[in-house]
């Protein structure tokens, strides 16, 4: 792992401030740019914490058949064609005839014969379903053959009798929560949300149940926060009283009779235990959604879990952030709104370790290319402790406008009074090193489609007149240049110089909070209230022109990880050895 | 910007279209194969387009798209299977923007486009990998296994983990473009 840049989402938080990076909530604060949202309408950064989410369709992640979410619920969210999971290793099993694979070479090739009964096999760990008894008259269709066998399960069964009995008290909590007025907030929303979520929270909770529990109805909990007076703990008590006493098919004391296992059969069993292989291990037994056998010889083939392509929505206006097509292979989307088309990206490097693994490379070229570089760099991006050390911002703009950007690293909430003497008893407190970046504004050129062309042989060597020093990169040779300040422009692409002085007594990793505030042409009018299509406005920050432009400024937080620093002690004892 | 990555000039042939083939590697068959361009073929790879399905007349057995990256040491050889009593190969279809990482073994049948396979990795015969998706270092995928669109696997046997990000896209097709670009040649 190289040095990293994270940013911040506030997850719509109240105070816009990240954690200090030193906390371990930082990490739940921060993300790759390329994992966040941007919400237009709020002019704010969201991620996949913070956002709604909603199933846009279903489909078998094996045969790839789209799944309409009609029948998702009676199939239990598993495929119900000829998907079928291991039960000892997960992989997919292949549907085989009776004349084994492997067996007999050239005499017998498969599918020659194609003999039933068929039987499903695991060509990763041999597993095969006539171990557990299963076997099949033809080839497809397996899914309904076992069918019956799922069915007559003795938890099935009970599970289908529960349903049944709370059916018509949820059919009424959910009416009452109809009557309460909760019109579905976006009426031209996705079709395809087939639940009228009251708001996106809720929406998202409710999809994720939806998704992960077979057959058990969504959560809705306006159902009962409005359904009764107010006071929920009052409501709920009163919705069970309503509820008639279930009673169970199978008396649970004694389930060892209906063959479950469970209880005394179970201890005895495990008593006579020979070898640890004949008991599932724990990752066999809870994939499945009901009880599984606990003896290994017995558990049985899986039908394979669906996956689901979700939107995404801002979780504070409910605009689509995320909207994928509907074929279920497709990698397209129609509303695709990601944080890295409007702020810019930057990377941190640090120069003293990219030249050491730059000249390891070309050392190790006679023995082979590339494979050498990766595990270089591991070893001479280190820091040491009392030392100072530049390193390098990369910051590339996606808008088709030059921005100004100007960087600070956000104060430790730690007195910095004393930084100048560094007396003694503030030492533990202090941060244990000083960041020194550009105060100043510097620009960074927009992007433009001409540097996407693939065939551009000038890509790295832009003019550079406003600076009036060539990049920094390759500068060992000519003397000391400034480390400080702006060292590179090139096409779309601003390097900014930082410097890091490291404490003597520092330990940890040097990672400092660090607020980015940039300034770019806008064309949007002002914004209005009126605008209430689902991702209509798309790329506005794009848009060419009509109107006096106006500029807006936008900022947002990140952590820089710079990396490790070894302490003095540490350093020490590497030289001697 | 990450650093180049050199590569001795007299080890590797560029064709016209930009692929870049190490002298070192061992392409079989190579009227058999295509390359899409600006493809990079690194030492020690051997390139199977030799294990070609019966019959007369010119077969593709393995292309490649364009920016694509076959590892030091990779094997790619055509998945087969016995149909009908014949014995046959099948070809492999990559698509653009692969990467394939240092000593991985790929018998696929089918590879879409921006997908990371990691290094060390075995894709067993007839396996189908969909657009962006990535497989993990180390990883085992078993013969006639199917990896959707946007996911990433892992393990013995390969198995989903998660969804990898809408951007993923946008993400591979700039890797692996910079990739190329930082690919050059040291002359000496
Ligand atoms: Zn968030
Ligand atoms: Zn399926
Ligand atoms: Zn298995
Ligand atoms: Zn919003």
């Amino acid at each position: 792992m190289g040095p990293t840049v994270l940013y911040h989402c506030s997850c719509l938080s109240s105070s816009p401030l990240p954690p200090p990076p030193h906390l371990p909530s930082s990490s739940y604060s921060f993300h790759p740019l390329h994992t966040l949202f941007f919400c237009e309408e709020c002019d704010a950064v969201r991620c996949n914490r913070c956002v709604s989410i909603e199933v846009s369709s279903y489909y078998c992640p094996n045969c790839l058949f789209e799944v309409p979410s009609a029948s998702v619920r009676a199939e239990k969210n598993r495929c119900a064609r000829n998907c079928f999971m291991c039960p000892n290793c997960r992989n997919t099993l292949s549907v085989v005839p009776s004349d084994p694979p492997d067996n007999g070479g050239a005499s017998s090739p498969i599918g020659s014969l194609n003999e039933p009964p068929f039987f499903l096999y695991c060509n990763h760990c041999r597993w095969d379903s006539a171990e557990v008894g299963i076997t099949f008259e033809k080839p497809t269709g397996l899914a309904a053959q076992l069918q019956k066998f799922e069915d007559s399960a003795p938890d099935s069964l009970e599970f289908e009798r529960l349903k049944e009995h709370s059916e018509p008290f949820l059919r009424a909590s959910s009416l009452s929560s109809t009557i309460g007025g909760h019109a579905p907030a976006h009426p031209s929303s996705a079709a395809h949300s087939h639940h009228a979520h009251s708001n996106s929270i809720t929406a998202a909770a409710s999809a994720a149940l939806a998704r992960d529990i077979p057959g058990v109805s969504k959560y809705n909990p306006l159902a009962r926060s409005t359904s009764g007076r107010g006071g929920s703990g009052k409501d709920r008590s009163k919705n069970k009283d309503e509820m008639p006493e279930y009673r169970s098919r199978v008396e649970i004391s004694k389930p060892s009779a209906t063959g479950g296992g469970g209880g005394e059969a179970d201890v005895e069993l495990m008593s006579h235990l020979e070898d640890i292989g004949y008991i599932a291990t724990l990752e066999q037994r809870w994939v499945n959604s009901w009880v599984s056998p606990l003896q290994t010889h017995e558990l049985k083939p899986l039908r394979i879990p669906l996956h689901s392509k979700r939107s995404k929505r801002c979780p504070a206006c409910a605009h689509i952030l995320i909207k994928p097509e509907q074929k279920a292979q497709s990698v397209k989307y129609k509303i695709k709104l990601v944080a890295a088309t409007y702020l810019p990206a930057i990377t941190v490097a640090l120069p003293h370790s990219q030249r050491s693994s730059a000249e390891a490379a070309k050392r190790s070229l006679a023995k082979s290319t590339s494979a050498a570089i990766d595990d270089d760099k591991n070893s001479t991006s280190d820091m040491q402790a009392g030392k100072t050390y530049p390193f390098h911002l990369a910051l590339s703009n996606p808008l088709y406008d030059p921005i100004q950007v100007r960087l600070s690293v956000q104060r430790m909430h730690v007195s910095t009074a004393s930084s100048k003497d560094g007396t003694s008893s503030e030492k533990a407190r202090r941060p244990p090193f000083a960041i020194s970046l550009p105060t100043s504004t510097f620009s960074v050129a927009a992007f433009a489609e001409a540097w996407e062309y693939e065939d551009d042989e000038d890509m790295f060597g832009v003019d550079d007149e406003e600076l009036g020093l060539k990049g920094s990169l390759a500068t060992d040779g000519r003397g000391k240049l400034r480390t400080v300040g702006v060292l590179e422009k090139r096409a779309n692409v601003t390097i900014i110089g930082g410097e890091v002085v490291i404490g003597k007594e520092a330990r940890g990793n040097v990672k400092f909070n660090m607020l980015v505030s940039y300034t770019y042409r806008s064309d949007d009018p002002a914004p209005s209230e009126s605008n209430d299509g689902d991702g209509s406005s798309i790329s506005n920050l794009k848009a060419t022109a009509t109107k006096q432009p106006e500029v807006k400024t936008f900022a947002f937080y990140t952590v820089v990880d710079l990396g490790h620093i070894i302490p003095r002690e540490e350093s020490r004892t590497d030289l001697d050895l | 910007m990450e650093p180049p990555i050199y590569y001795l000039k007299a080890e590797f042939i560029e064709t016209d279209t930009g692929n870049k083939v190490s002298r070192r590697a061992t392409i079989a068959g190579p009227q058999n194969i295509i390359l899409g361009g600006k493809t990079i073929i690194s030492s020690g790879a051997i390139i199977r387009g030799d294990l070609r399905r019966t019959g007369p007349g010119h077969a593709v057995v393995i292309s490649l798209g364009r920016y694509c990256l076959v590892g030091e040491g990779c094997v790619m050889r055509p998945p087969y299977k016995t149909y009908r009593g014949n014995f046959n190969y099948y070809p492999m279809k990559i698509g653009d923007h692969v990467h394939i990482g240092a000593g991985s073994i790929v018998e696929a049948a089918q590879i879409g486009n921006y997908v990371e396979i990691g290094k060390n990795c075995v894709i067993g015969k007839f396996t189908i990998i969909k657009d962006c998706a990535k497989i993990a270092d180390n990883t085992i995928i078993p013969p006639n296994t199917v990896v959707p669109a946007l996911s990433l696997f892992a393990g013995s046997p390969g198995r989903f983990v998660e969804d990898l990000p809408e951007s993923t896209q946008d993400m591979v097709e700039a890797q692996t473009k910079q990739y190329y670009l930082r690919f050059q040649a040291l002359e000496r």
